[in-house]
């Protein structure tokens, strides 16, 4: 067999050698590059991401024998909110209870009720909602936004609400 | 003895002084020897002062929600001229908003952001939102009530934000509300990263400047013969300097006739009765009052993003349409809007 090659053969040969070898040294040094510092970049987006959820429990309310139709509760939770808690209906499911946050659905201020316009109002942004949180004027209004709403759960005819239960200082 | 010295620093520093005068002598345009075209140079020195003033700041203030308070009270009551250097950190914040809000209409107004220096003024923009960013997770350091609410509100404004708003509030406030968390990312991020991405910005700024040279300007008064440059060192070099002795003085004196204080401590559970951000917000918060959630944060980034693209638009209008002088009137436009919306947050209750 002959071995040998030709000169033109060995001109030809290696620029298609050297040119195929930096190709995939490139391609081996971008996937390295792309593989280590995309690790990196991952690992410290997972570093910064918020580890835990806010905490959050379910505590007792009230006997659901005490609390009629039309009565209202001011309950201090152990993170200090004051959630006000009324029963609209007889039912004696979940459904015939609210609870309303005082976080408003906007852009998160607190709402504090003024009693002489007989709504709740939202300082930041101007926002109004009514006894039962429905938006009555403001940027709230705009966009249909009620207050939100505490869960709450019965269990054995006790009333439980569901709250956060860690301050911040 | 003075030679045998020059000899060794200039074997271990090769560089003459003919080529450190090549380098600085940079010629300047004649328009510049106008206080109102040096505004570029005055966030730049009030920069300086911020980085100063902070790190002072940083050797009593404690990051922590049970704490930031105090410190800063101790900082103002109790340390030595500690009143005087938090006010001037504040003070220099407040101007530098305003030289870099100044600057940018300077730019606008004369057209100094077209081809070819878009993309300085996208850098310059980008400088405009670091700088605003800067200022506001500089007062939510404080923990006062504005600082607490302020930070709330911001979060919510992410929130907002179609697809990717719950992941970045989540990631500023690491957590779902604000949490004990909270405070150390707001510092890390006033004090290390926007300082470090502001500074890599403002080399690229100067950077691009130097290479594209200043925009020249001819007034309609000069004379055909007048040299149209003059030398940056020392002439110009002591127009800058003459600036920022007088931005020294200015800040002293605010620093000392209206000292800036500390207002009630943060309060998650209530919001003030009357709560405004500081005046540089005052146009958004105003625009979060006037429409809905959504809208107000989707057209205010519509806006934004306007404003960086705005030299490609204003040349595609220049080339296809008769309105060449377009850009006067819209900025006009801006203008009234910005200060409108910002006097009318300022003078009402709610």
């Amino acid at each position: 067999m002959n071995t040998e090659v030709s000169e033109s053969e060995t001109e030809v040969a290696e620029p298609i050698r050297r040119s195929f070898l930096f190709a995939v040294s490139a391609a081996v040094m971008a996937f390295g590059l792309t593989a280590g510092y995309g690790m990196f970049a991952w690992l410290i987006g997972v570093f910064l991401y918020p580890f835990r959820e806010s905490a959050e429990s379910w505590q007792f309310l009230s006997d659901l024998g005490s609390f009629g139709v039309g009565h209202s509760l001011t309950y201090q939770s152990p993170a200090g909110q004051k959630i006000v808690v009324t029963r609209l209906a007889d039912a004696g499911t979940v459904d015939d209870f609210i609870a309303l946050s005082s976080v408003c659905p906007h852009l998160g201020c607190q709402v504090h009720w003024e009693s002489n316009n007989a709504r709740f109002f939202c300082p930041c942004h101007n926002g109004a909602f009514d006894k039962v949180g429905k938006p009555l004027s403001g940027p709230p209004k705009d966009s249909d936004q009620t207050l939100p709403q505490y869960a709450l759960q019965i269990k054995n005819d006790l009333l439980f609400i569901e709250v956060p239960t860690t301050s911040l200082t | 003895m003075v030679t045998a010295v020059r000899n060794w620093f200039s074997e271990r520093l090769p560089i003459s002084g003919v080529q450190i005068a090549e380098l600085t002598n940079e010629p300047v345009p004649n328009h510049l020897k106008r206080w109102w075209f040096c505004l570029g140079g005055t966030p730049a020195y009030l920069f300086v002062v911020q980085i100063v003033t902070g790190i002072l700041l940083a050797f009593y203030y404690q990051p922590a929600p049970s704490t930031a308070y105090e410190s800063i009270r101790t900082i103002t009551h109790d340390v030595s001229y500690g009143w005087y250097i938090r006010s001037i950190h504040k003070w220099a914040a407040t101007l530098m908003i305003a030289a870099v809000i100044l600057h940018q209409m300077r730019i606008y107004f004369t057209g100094a952001y077209r081809k070819p220096r878009e993309l300085n003024w996208m850098v310059g923009m980008c400088l405009l939102l670091c700088t605003l960013t800067i200022g506001f997770t500089g007062y939510s350091l404080v923990f006062e009530q504005l600082s607490y609410w302020g930070a709330t509100v911001a979060a919510n404004i992410c929130d907002t934000v179609p697809f990717a708003g719950v992941f970045f509030k989540r990631l500023l406030l690491a957590g779902d509300s604000y949490n004990s968390q909270t405070l150390p990312r707001f510092f890390i991020l006033h004090a290390a990263v926007l300082p470090a991405v502001m500074i890599g910005l403002l080399v690229v700024h100067v950077g691009i400047l130097r290479l594209q040279g200043i925009t020249e300007f001819r007034f309609e008064n000069e004379p055909d013969d007048k040299p149209q440059t003059f030398n940056f060192f020392p002439d110009h070099f002591y127009t800058e300097l003459t600036i920022g002795l007088i931005l020294m003085i200015l800040l002293s004196v605010l620093a000392t006739v209206l000292p800036v204080d500390l207002g009630p401590k943060a309060d998650p559970l209530t919001t003030p009765e009357v709560i405004k951000p500081e005046w540089w917000f005052y146009v958004s918060f105003r625009w979060l009052k006037l429409f809905s959630g959504t809208f107000a944060v989707v057209s205010s980034g519509f806006i934004v993003f306007v404003m960086f693209v705005w030299p490609f638009i204003d040349g595609w209008i220049r080339k296809h349409t008769r309105y060449t002088e377009a850009s006067v009137w819209i900025g006009i436009v801006g203008v009234f809007l910005l200060v409108g919306l910002t006097v009318w947050e300022a003078i009402v209750e709610h």
